[in-house]
């Protein structure tokens, strides 16, 4: 009953933040400096235009009034129309969404999967050769800027070696659409490059959090008890250590889902990958109201869902959270 | 290093490196098929998407240039791009026309054409269509282009009438150019106030060469050939717009044989790295885009004032005169660029090199700036006045790497001459809302024109362009004047001669400094053939270029 209590606070926290942050994003792009009417600068403009557009759109009524609207059409599942891309926010967002998902999806999948077992690797062979080799491996791999990264595997794997596409989600000729296997090989090997880049960059990061959160559950009495007690070192190290460092993976997971889902913009960019991030940004330069708040809107939804996620996840890891969570004993051993 | 993983773990992990080692080769594997003459694949690298492609309410460059492909005209301009009277128009939808007397012009439809699902096109469709862009709901953005054209009716299904409110030489041009004839069976039940996102936009039904087949957002889009087309079978049979975000990603797409063609290369480090492909053919033609560093001629922030600096002509002059145009040009964009003779690109066929401009010459600048009190008098190289330093903003626009490049290289020039230049680098749309309002000092602007150069240089340059594009606020009564005079002269010699003293005397009130004319270079695969670029238009003549059964590549043979 308590845990239900507690999960129906966290939900309604999370709707006070997502609202929160959709009436700060509304505001702030209805306030900021640019004329939404502005296509390209190099057209001369016609003097009645612009207002005529302005009143289509509503954008000439006082904000109150424009939040209002916008709150109700909110309600009814209607995130209004994109006034740059001349279509209802909900299809645009539709069609981007999925590509955002896979590009995240399969960086998260390299992240967590290459991170977690470097980081196992290494604190395994903690300050032995494999390990001294690696942390410096990882420490490079994570000081480089993802973008730099992004044009050098593309130069290189894309321009002149010719392995992989030079951007795009698939073979515009072959598969426009995904209606074949071969044109599910073909998305993978389009996915290949910006997932790499995204991915091993992270699974550096990971690496380098996983092996500390190993090496200082290892100095715990439960795992020196462990090991007194005899247990094989595989079962010390996956039934007692990692499974108490998995809480900090945990957390790492929940501050990087968001980001994977709304930062790649420039490697959205670099590799013309039709996602969400890039969406937003063409949205901002182009002052397109309606289209920037839905992404806000979409963003602090997944950054609060990811965050909850954590949190339960954190709570099956690890007992001693849910016991503090429902306020009936202390969260940490005496 | 597997057997280091846990058990758990090693599964997945090999299935995900199997599949991108799995996706490489067999996403190299073609399924070919097509032969013959009609079965070429032309990819655009694009940069930039449009927002729809129902003609009434695009702007942006690459939605014209696939609604070449969708949406005939009347009749379109031809190789010489000549805008006066009808020499050398092609026609179109319009199989012939004739004058009805000085005001009205008659078009006859060829009875071939057809919408694509099947419906004739008709005079209907053409009143239908003036009638749209005139309507301030649809909010037209060629709305003041057809300002002087009263009437447009249907005499029969096969003839529309044009009534012109004046008589002058570029009648033929404004009844033709502007507008792409729409389908009146299909959007006559759209209102108005929706169309700019009426689904019609994003799936088209035209009368062109090409069928559209699919808009994939942020990605593609994909035109098919119309075997049918009425003015003769295209020779390319597909045609794809591929989205890129980056220049520089279109330009390697291009490079490494991932796209057929771009445009536009709009730098020398682009144009190297395309002359070292050699599967790349490049094609050189007419830009229409001019850039000019816009002197505001009001105080910044209050129209109402007179600007303390630019609203001195003998200021902007010497201003003019200390920048190095020639050489900037030569620096910075080679034989993609020239300095222009005035508010002009090479596109308009008042090009004229003979059109007296101001020298470079920094003595004579900084003379008239002694002249004029401006002198350094605290010795901290920069002039001043009455306690008040020569100092001003230049406006730029984040977007634009070129102008970014030029504002720094005025700043240099200007600083030798003892004037202190800072620099505002911010988005588009802000520059947009500032240049509009008056809230600048300077601001570096492009232009682009179409090949008449009545309507861009007086919306621009004349005092009819206050409130619009004349953003810098010049006027003079007399180059007005002379713009009046030049559009509606009817002689070809006579406008010519007129636009000239129009722009010597322009150049001599040096609202702006005239920075430079892009020259558009084309990059094109080698195997295709028949190229031919209109400059106004680089897609104009798309439906004549071939891929001959001899220079087919995978790409080419592909069939769905």
């Amino acid at each position: 009953m308590t845990g239900v209590v507690w999960l129906l606070r966290r939900l309604v926290a999370s709707v006070a933040i997502i609202f929160a942050v959709v009436t700060l994003v509304f505001i702030l792009i209805h306030v900021a400096p640019g004329d939404p009417c502005v296509g390209s600068d190099e057209s001369a403009r016609d003097p009645a235009m612009c207002p005529l557009l302005i009143r289509q759109f509503g954008l000439d009524q006082p904000l109150y009034v424009q939040y209002g609207r916008y709150l109700l059409q909110l309600l009814q599942g209607n995130l209004g129309y994109s006034f740059s891309l001349h279509r209802p926010v909900r299809d645009a967002l539709a069609e981007t969404i999925p590509f955002t998902l896979q590009l995240a999806g399969v960086a998260l999948l390299i992240d967590f999967l290459v991170g977690l077992w470097l980081g196992i690797y290494q604190a395994l062979r903690v300050n032995r050769l494999p390990d001294v080799v690696l942390s410096n491996v990882t420490l490079f791999a994570y000081s480089l800027p993802t973008f730099w990264l992004a044009l050098v595997l593309l130069l290189l794997f894309a321009e002149k070696v010719k392995l992989f596409p030079l951007g795009g989600p698939s073979d515009p000729v072959l598969c426009p659409l995904i209606d074949s296997a071969y044109c599910v090989a073909d998305r993978i090997w389009h996915l290949v490059l910006p997932a790499l880049t995204l991915g091993l960059v992270g699974a550096a990061g990971t690496a380098r959090f996983q092996r500390a959160a190993m090496l200082e559950v290892a100095q715990q009495d439960f795992v020196r008890t462990a090991r007194a007690k005899g247990l094989s070192e595989r079962r010390v190290v996956l039934r007692h250590q990692l499974r108490n460092a998995l809480l900090s993976f945990i957390t790492r997971f929940g501050l990087t889902l968001p980001f994977l889902l709304t930062g790649a913009v420039l490697i959205e960019t670099i590799f013309a990958w039709p996602g969400m991030g890039r969406l937003a940004v063409d949205a901002i330069l182009t002052r397109d109201h309606a289209l920037v708040t839905a992404t806000g809107l979409i963003a602090s939804t997944v950054v609060v869902s990811g965050n909850f996620l954590a949190d339960i996840l954190i709570g099956i890891a690890d007992p001693r959270v849910r016991v503090a969570a429902d306020g009936t004993g202390s969260p940490l051993p005496a | 290093m597997l057997s280091a993983m846990p058990r758990r773990l090693r599964l997945p992990f090999s299935i995900l490196v199997a599949a991108l080692v799995a996706g490489a080769p067999s996403a190299c594997e073609r399924r070919g098929g097509c032969t013959g003459s009609y079965c070429g694949t032309l990819i655009d690298a694009a940069v930039g998407e449009p927002g729809t492609l129902l003609p009434t309410s695009t702007e942006e460059i690459v939605a014209r240039d696939i609604e070449e492909q969708l949406f005939l005209k009347l009749a379109d301009v031809g190789m010489s791009t000549n805008t006066v009277g009808d020499e050398d128009f092609q026609p179109l939808l319009a199989q012939r026309w004739e004058w009805d007397g000085p005001l009205t012009l008659v078009f006859h439809l060829d009875p071939r054409a057809r919408w694509q699902d099947g419906q004739r096109v008709t005079a209907t469709d053409v009143a239908f269509t003036f009638d749209a862009y005139n309507d301030s709901a649809v909010a037209s953005p060629y709305r003041p282009q057809l300002k002087r054209i009263a009437s447009v009716t249907p005499r029969d299904s096969l003839t529309a009438v044009f009534r012109f409110r004046e008589r002058y030489p570029e009648m033929f041009y404004d009844a033709v150019y502007h507008m792409r004839i729409l389908p009146a069976h299909l959007l006559r039940p759209v209102p108005r106030d929706q169309w700019k996102t009426a689904p019609f936009g994003r799936a088209p039904v035209g009368d062109g060469p090409y069928r559209f087949v699919r808009w994939q957002a942020a990605q593609s889009i994909e035109l098919v050939a119309d075997s049918t087309f009425f003015l003769g079978r295209p020779r390319l049979r597909r045609l794809i717009w591929r989205f890129t975000p980056d220049l520089g990603v279109a330009i390697s797409q291009v490079v490494a044989d991932q796209a057929d063609i771009r445009e536009q290369v709009v730098t020398p480090e682009n144009l190297e790295r395309l002359r070292a492909a050699p599967q790349i053919a490049l094609y050189p033609y007419r830009g229409n885009v001019y850039t000019f560093l816009s002197f505001n001629q009001r105080a910044n922030g209050d129209t109402a004032k007179p600007n303390p600096i630019f609203a001195d002509r003998e200021i902007r002059r010497a201003l003019s005169m200390a920048v190095d145009r020639a050489s900037l040009v030569r620096s910075r964009l080679g034989e993609l660029g020239k300095v222009p003779p005035g508010p002009m690109s090479s596109l308009l066929w008042i090009w004229d090199p003979e059109i007296r401009q101001l020298p470079f010459d920094t003595a004579q600048a900084s003379s008239i700036l002694n002249a004029r009190g401006w002198r350094d008098h605290d010795g901290d190289g920069i002039r001043d006045r009455a306690g008040q330093p020569l100092a001003f903003h230049i406006l730029v626009p984040t977007t634009s790497v070129l102008r970014k490049q030029y504002a720094r290289l005025l700043q240099e020039e200007y600083r030798a001459i003892g004037v202190r230049v800072d620099i505002d680098e911010v988005e588009n749309s802000v520059v947009g809302q500032r240049v509009g309002t008056g809230h600048y000092d300077t601001a570096i602007l492009s232009r682009a024109n179409d090949p008449s150069p009545s309507s861009g240089i007086a919306q621009t340059w004349t005092r009819a362009g206050f409130g619009g594009s004349n953003f810098g606020r010049y006027a003079n009564p007399e180059f007005d004047r002379l713009v009046d005079r030049a559009i509606a002269a009817t002689s070809p010699d006579d406008a010519r001669r007129l636009w000239r003293s129009a722009m010597d005397l322009i150049n001599a009130d040096a609202p702006a400094v005239f920075l430079y004319s892009l020259e558009n270079m084309a990059a094109i695969h080698s195997r295709v053939d028949n190229v031919q670029l209109r400059p106004d238009s680089w897609a104009a003549l798309l439906r004549g270029w071939r891929i001959p059964s001899s220079g087919l590549i995978d790409r080419d043979r592909v069939e769905r």
